[in-house]
């Protein structure tokens, strides 16, 4: 049996005597539901070894997308495994966009450039913050913004991609299975 | 040769329309389609970002040689543009979207269902621009009547005569952007209305309801939204009438000793071995833009073009930025379900409708607004700053996400706007390609600049926060609206078809969709063709009954 036959058998079951009554015991089960219906992580990065990066390289990505994205009261990208999605989405780029190689070769460049590996964590704090001030102040420069906006930009979509991030995090509701949509409540917002 | 009582090239909303009518009628037909079999079912499904290899961006590359909207969710159901090139000249960018796959572009268009009215069929005798169409609403609306009550539209009457009320199913509830949104447009005194889309809220001929899951540009899974595979197909298979011929390739409408139409010629799609198929009635139903180059391919010249207009006229409703940002009414509030409906809040024409007229252009454009939570943050990349107080920003300005965009302009008609066929570049299958001779007229540029300032003003309406936008006009094709080229009158001297979308030249030939439009008008055009459709293939019937054909 498919889903479209499980549907279509609900929505005939919908239309039949009593099963308003039937149907309004789940609705109140799923607001108070507090598990999402987003289904497990395929774990696709259990034991994943670096294709693209250096050993030396992942460890300075990681530890430079967990400022970007720390994890705190939330889960950041080390929970999301966010290195090992780039290193994977980089090294896949070999077949059809070796220019996004060249860039993250770059970048590397950079970080070994300013010897990342070695900067105590306030010194990498500063130097994120350094290269990270153009973002909001377009007369500014950085040598290295090109590269933090190249690491920043991968990393908040993978992170946010993640079920860490999309689910854990941002606590997203939708992909899901509901009988009506439901509408805003709120009076406030019936009136600017 | 196989034979058939028709043959009708293309299966999207008009093709699966017709297959579905004529076989009911007990005409055997043979339905063309260039594309792959789908099966809804079985092809598609709810799929989470992390649940795919690349999180839907698809591999580096890879999606450079599909339209340049498709996703890693949907690109098997978008065009190869490397096999199916297209031509324009430098300084004219034109946006091509194609589908070639069974159902066409109903698998993952935005199932927007509106009618249009007499501002826009009789548009020419109220402002002195351009041609009326051959029919009025009255003609039309039984069809329109038809076409809703069984593909099935969630709207809610809005008694506005721009914006034609229909046969509705129950409206989808506005979430809370769109409620404020509703707010702002009462306060500044636009109509407002829930976007009409062919998506079930109740159970219509055998199709389940909607279930908001927010999938629809990848297909539905079950069929509550309205596309060829779900809701036409069926029925005309069912007849034991209809012959599907997937992955063939029409190059050629064949004529006979009397210049009438006797078939096609195509190539099927793998083995590119040209098959001929014979029929008294061929109806070209694959998009607008390919009956035109089917058309334009079958004979020198082109076929059914004594009038020279066939090509020219070709429009695509005006799209461009609008406004976006967020409303500070929802920053760091819980999180909903915002998008699973994937529709909004539609803003129809409230231009040039009165004796007194806008200064600036005529005709006028529609706006939608939504907003909320999405699948992906999109303002997160490039949301300044890191860290914790980053990651906090983001969460707070997730549901507060909104924006208004241009539903659709109209585009004037112009004959220096034209599509001829490549004379250098062919496509896989040897068939020459189209060259897009397409640009915006100062009318466009004018009543473009007036959706972007109504927009601003909307968002601020609504206190939001505007990310600051400069105008831009996107090429023409951005809206995928692209119609004409093939357009409907009463005089075979101007016109290439007549009101039933039967070619004035020849009385077997038929091309049913956006090819056909005299105006773009400013409604999402997917419904009137299909009820164009309807009235052609009524017409077809009697006149098959009267053996005039």
């Amino acid at each position: 049996m498919t889903r479209r036959d499980v549907n279509w058998l609900m929505a005939r079951a919908a239309a039949s005597a009593g099963a308003a009554a039937f149907f309004a015991q789940w609705l109140p089960a799923r607001e108070t539901h507090q598990h999402s219906n987003a289904p497990a992580d395929p774990h696709h990065w259990d034991g994943y070894q670096p294709k693209f990066f250096t050993t030396e390289e992942s460890q300075w990505l990681e530890t430079f997308t967990a400022i970007l994205i720390p994890t705190d009261e939330t889960p950041g990208a080390r929970d999301a495994h966010v290195v090992s999605f780039i290193d994977f989405v980089v090294n896949a780029a070999a077949e059809f966009a070796p220019d996004v190689q060249t860039q993250w070769r770059e970048a590397m460049s950079w970080l070994r450039s300013v010897e990342f590996g070695k900067l105590s964590p306030q010194q990498q704090l500063a130097l994120l913050t350094d290269a990270a001030a153009p973002e909001a102040d377009h007369s500014l420069t950085h040598p290295g913004f090109s590269s933090y906006r190249l690491i920043k930009e991968l990393t908040v979509r993978a992170f946010y991609t993640s079920r860490v991030g999309l689910v854990d995090v941002l606590e997203y509701q939708g992909i899901a299975y509901l009988t009506e949509f439901p509408a805003c409540t709120h009076p406030e917002h019936q009136q600017v | 040769m196989a034979k058939f009582d028709a043959i009708i090239v293309g299966s999207g909303a008009c093709g699966g329309w017709a297959c579905m009518t004529l076989a009911q009628q007990g005409f055997k037909v043979a339905l063309l389609e260039a594309g792959s079999l789908i099966d809804q079912a079985r092809d598609f499904h709810h799929r989470w970002p992390y649940e795919l290899d690349f999180r839907g961006a698809g591999q580096p590359g890879l999606l450079r040689k599909y339209f340049r909207n498709s996703t890693e969710y949907n690109y098997r159901i978008m065009i190869d543009d490397r096999d199916n090139p297209y031509t324009t000249p430098p300084d004219k960018p034109f946006n091509w979207l194609r589908s070639r796959v069974l159902g066409g572009r109903t698998l993952h268009w935005a199932r927007c269902s509106d009618r249009m009215s007499d501002f826009e069929f009789k548009a020419a005798s109220r402002d002195g621009y351009g041609e009326d169409w051959p029919i009025s609403y009255q003609d039309i609306e039984p069809y329109y009547d038809r076409v809703e009550r069984f593909i099935g539209v969630s709207a809610a009457k809005a008694n506005l005569p721009q914006f034609p009320d229909g046969v509705f199913l129950p409206p989808m509830a506005l979430n809370c952007a769109e409620t404020i949104f509703n707010a702002a447009c009462q306060k500044v005194g636009l109509p407002a209305t829930p976007r009409r889309v062919a998506q079930l809220t109740r159970t219509l001929n055998n199709r389940p309801p909607c279930h908001y899951c927010g999938n629809c540009v990848n297909g539905c899974d079950v069929g509550a939204m309205f596309s060829t595979v779900s809701t036409t197909l069926p029925p005309a298979l069912k007849t034991g009438n209809v012959t599907l011929l997937c992955d063939s390739v029409v190059s050629h409408v064949l004529l006979d000793a009397e210049h009438r139409a006797r078939g096609v010629r195509y190539r099927e799609r793998f083995t590119n071995k040209a098959v001929e198929v014979e029929s008294p009635i061929v109806i070209l139903a694959g998009s607008s833009l390919e009956n035109t180059r089917l058309l334009l391919n079958s004979e020198n010249g082109g076929l059914a073009n004594s009038s020279g207009v066939l090509g020219h006229y070709l429009m695509d409703q005006l799209v461009g930025a609008g406004a976006s940002g967020f409303l500070p009414q929802l920053k760091g509030s819980k999180i909903r379900n915002d998008d699973g409906k994937a529709t909004g809040l539609y803003i129809p024409n409230f231009n040039n409708l009165r004796a007194k007229k806008n200064p600036t252009f005529i005709r006028g454009y529609a706006m939608s607004a939504s907003g909320g939570a999405t699948m992906f943050p999109a303002f997160a990349p490039a949301l300044p700053g890191f860290g914790s107080s980053f990651k906090n920003q983001v969460k707070s300005l997730y549901p507060a996400q909104a924006r208004v965009w241009m539903s659709g302009g109209e585009m004037l008609a112009r004959k220096e706007n034209f599509i001829e066929l490549d004379p250098l570049v062919k496509d896989r299958w040897d068939i020459p390609v189209l060259k897009i001779h397409c640009a915006h007229s100062a009318n466009d540029q004018a009543l473009y600049l007036d959706f972007f300032n109504r927009a601003q003003e909307l968002f601020h309406a609504a206190k939001g926060e505007a990310t600051p936008a400069q105008p831009f006009l996107a090429p023409p094709g951005s809206l995928f609206h692209e119609v004409g080229t093939c357009r409907m009158g009463n005089n075979p001297k101007s016109s290439v078809l007549n009101s039933f979308c039967q070619t004035h030249d020849i009385r077997n030939l038929f091309v049913f969709g956006g090819g056909c439009f005299v105006t773009t008008g400013d409604k999402h055009p997917t419904l009137t063709m299909m009820a164009l459709t309807a009235r052609g293939c009524d017409h077809i019937l009697d006149t098959a009954r009267k053996k005039e054909l």
